[in-house]
């Protein structure tokens, strides 16, 4: 028996030895060359066609950084890892972020990652950066995690309060998803809209599953509502849209994020004509650089990148890291992920490059502006920016 | 919300609704009655019919026709793979249920995958567009996709009936379905006739799936959660019972969207494994209304395995 221990000890350290020269342990990125940071994204799986354009505008923006110069004239690295999207498989990449490359600071996406690796990143005092989970859990997963895309209830509240100020309706309807998606917003919406004046006729809801909505629109159209807020996936809205315009619900339909897509025009028609939906990043049509970047796609790919605004934050991101990362060595700080947490926050606002002004709030939760799109005459067009 | 009008447009809704579900729930119920399978890969064949007329329509900017048939021909053709391929393979290997009903989940999750891959995770329509025009009879707004959604599946119904009716092929599938090994006694190809049922339950369900796919988005897990809703009418229309899972669908899809009326919205979704439930643990054999004298007499003369319909009428 001792002999197995002794051979295992010596197993063990002789695997020790090897495995700390082989990925070459020898100190956080302070005191090298260069400044490294983690990006634990989709790249395989499911989920590879939007992790994949993710990374490459971030890609991009790493290379602008170091063209430019870099941080302080040291370069900035960036260490691509594969979550597929999984949980599970995103707690070994975090692992091997904070354990072997040592990295200060780490992005990441998709809530379910977000949340699994948040351990990780609050044990180890180091910065998790979500971007792109909306969900308002994502503000209290603890101290080292915070997100520079708006959850939520940001959009949802100023197209709740837009509803009952700006265009003046004094009776909405809601009509929410039964699971995370819809039930917060949706209890968001209902507060907010009341709390400006208005009225709530009617609240219903469907199951995920569901595939015909006839009931529950007779239901919304019996309470006669001004407006009607519809909280869905990308999956339903469409359908729930065009059952309302069959069954003759001709009032004005407010949605979020999920809602603003070109496809949701070509599949309503005419139908669609009217709906309002958020967006969380501009659009090319509302700053050059968004035109510019959305040129540089069509170039160098050819074709519009998938999911175009969670492009845009991926694209940001490496830039608010640098920006950090600068003030960091300014002050010749080691850039260790307690040090890069208390300078964020000081700095606490950003002016990003395409996205532009960040917040970041000491309740990690981020302030941005939010763009309410219109469908008219059969295309997205900017109605309102609220909080620019 | 107890208006006639309201009550009236639930029911017809309901009905052109329950058009895919009754031709999924045949499909189903077609080869657990024949083959004595629970084809879950049914799923698979669903997900292959709608990306084949999404690629046709959306891609190919074939018209509807022609993507309508090109549906049906990979349909027929993914049927006749798995079938000949799988099923066959895995009998001649004289494999449990059990093995081959994992095996039928594994079939479908691959295709669930591949489609993934292929066709990404956002949702699709058969048409760019999914919005079709409403005719008002009455006061009731009726779809110009409900007509032609409900004559399609009562054409396909009556197809069905007809050539299990009358002829040689379907009574072949019935005596098979009866006592394989007799009918083959009788010299009736057990082989054949289980490659006929899968390759009618293909084209149900392909034609299940056009119908769903031009009215709603489908991603590539849509048709697995469908297959439930089959998979309980199967059960509730008692298991080797075509016609009663056909009308079991029907009534699922009405009691669901009219429960609106008195339960919560939200409790909708669940009113259906409350229904599986009730039906696995009270009425495994289905609901059945009683017996035909005629059906009773061929259920004496043929002796039948356990779980054929024959075996469990009552005298």
């Amino acid at each position: 028996m001792s002999e197995v221990s002794r051979a295992s000890r010596r197993c063990f350290f002789a695997a020790a030895v090897g495995f700390a020269a082989a990925v070459g342990i020898a100190g956080p990125a302070s005191a090298q060359d260069a400044f490294k940071f983690g990006l634990a994204m989709p790249l395989t799986g499911s989920q590879a066609l939007y992790g994949q354009d993710q990374v490459k505008a971030a890609e991009w923006a790493v290379s602008e950084i170091n063209a430019k110069g870099g941080i302080n004239g040291k370069k900035l690295e960036m260490i691509v890892l594969d979550t597929q999207a999984d949980p599970q498989l995103g707690i070994q990449m975090t692992n091997r972020l904070v354990s072997v490359e040592k990295v200060p600071v780490f992005i990441t996406a998709w809530s379910s990652v977000v949340k699994a690796v948040a351990p990780i990143a609050n044990d180890n005092k180091v910065v998790e950066l979500s971007i792109g989970a909306s969900s308002p859990d994502v503000a209290k997963l603890g101290d080292y995690v915070y997100t520079t895309f708006p959850l939520a209830d940001i959009d949802i509240t100023a197209v709740a309060k837009y509803a009952a100020t700006v265009i003046g309706k004094k009776k909405a309807a809601v009509i929410y998803i039964n699971n995370e998606t819809g039930i917060v917003p949706a209890e968001v919406y209902q507060k907010v809209f009341k709390a400006a004046g208005g009225q709530i006729v009617a609240v219903e809801t469907y199951d995920p599953k569901a595939t015909d909505f006839t009931g529950l629109l007779l239901k919304v159209r019996a309470a006669n509502p001004d407006i009607i807020h519809l909280q869905g996936l990308v999956a339903d809205i469409p359908q729930v849209i065009a059952q309302m315009r069959q069954l003759g619900l001709t009032q004005p339909v407010t949605s979020y994020s999920a809602a603003f897509n070109p496809k949701l025009i070509q599949q309503l028609g005419a139908a669609a004509e009217g709906v309002i939906a958020t967006s969380l990043a501009p659009g090319p049509e509302d700053s050059e650089k968004v035109k510019d970047y959305v040129a540089r796609w069509q170039k160098d790919v050819g074709r519009e990148p998938n999911g175009l605004p969670y492009t845009e934050y991926l694209y940001d991101a490496p830039y608010l890291v640098a920006a950090v990362l600068k003030a960091l060595d300014d002050k010749k700080e080691p850039a260790s992920g307690e040090n890069f947490r208390k300078e964020m926050l000081a700095m606490h606002s950003f002016a990003l490059p395409i996205t532009g002004k960040t917040t970041l709030n000491e309740d990690h939760t981020v302030v941005k502006p939010v763009y309410l799109m219109e469908v008219k005459g059969g295309k997205w067009t900017r109605r309102a920016v609220i909080g620019e | 919300m107890l208006d006639p009008t309201i009550i009236l447009q639930i029911l017809w809704t309901s009905l052109a609704t329950a058009s895919y579900y009754v031709l999924f729930a045949v499909a189903f119920a077609l080869v657990l009655k024949v083959t004595r399978l629970f084809n879950f890969a049914q799923a698979a064949i669903m997900t292959i019919a709608f990306y084949a007329a999404f690629v046709a329509v959306q891609w190919l900017a074939w018209p509807a026709w022609a993507a309508f048939a090109a549906m049906t021909a990979t349909t027929l053709t993914a049927s006749f793979a798995l079938e000949r391929i799988g099923f066959e393979a895995l009998r001649k290997r004289g494999v449990s249920v059990m093995f081959v009903f994992v095996f039928t989940f594994m079939v479908s999750e691959f295709v669930d995958y591949l489609a993934m891959l292929i066709f990404g995770t956002w949702p699709q329509t058969i048409f760019p567009t999914m919005f079709w025009p409403v005719t008002l009879v009455g006061n009731i707004a009726v779809s110009a996709w409900d007509l032609p959604a409900v004559g399609a599946t009562i054409g396909a119904l009556a197809l069905l009936f007809a050539f299990m009716r009358f002829s040689r092929v379907g009574q072949f599938m019935t005596g098979v379905a009866d006592n394989p090994d007799l009918a083959e006694l009788y010299g009736i190809s057990k082989r054949r006739i289980f490659l006929v049922t899968m390759l009618i339950a293909g084209a149900f369900s392909g034609l299940g799936m056009f119908l769903y796919g031009t009215r709603a988005q489908v991603l590539p897990q849509t048709e697995l959660s469908l297959m439930l809703f089959a998979v309980a009418a199967t059960i509730i229309g008692g298991i080797g019972n075509v016609a009663g899972a056909a009308v079991a669908a029907v009534i699922l899809g009405v009691i669901q969207n009219a429960s609106i009326l008195v339960i919560s919205s939200e409790w909708q979704g669940f009113l259906l494994y409350i229904f599986l439930f009730l039906a696995i643990i009270f009425f495994p054999n289905g609901l059945r209304l009683p017996q035909r004298r005629r059906f009773v007499t061929t259920a004496r003369e043929v002796p039948v395995e356990q779980g054929a319909p024959a075996a469990e009428s009552k005298a």
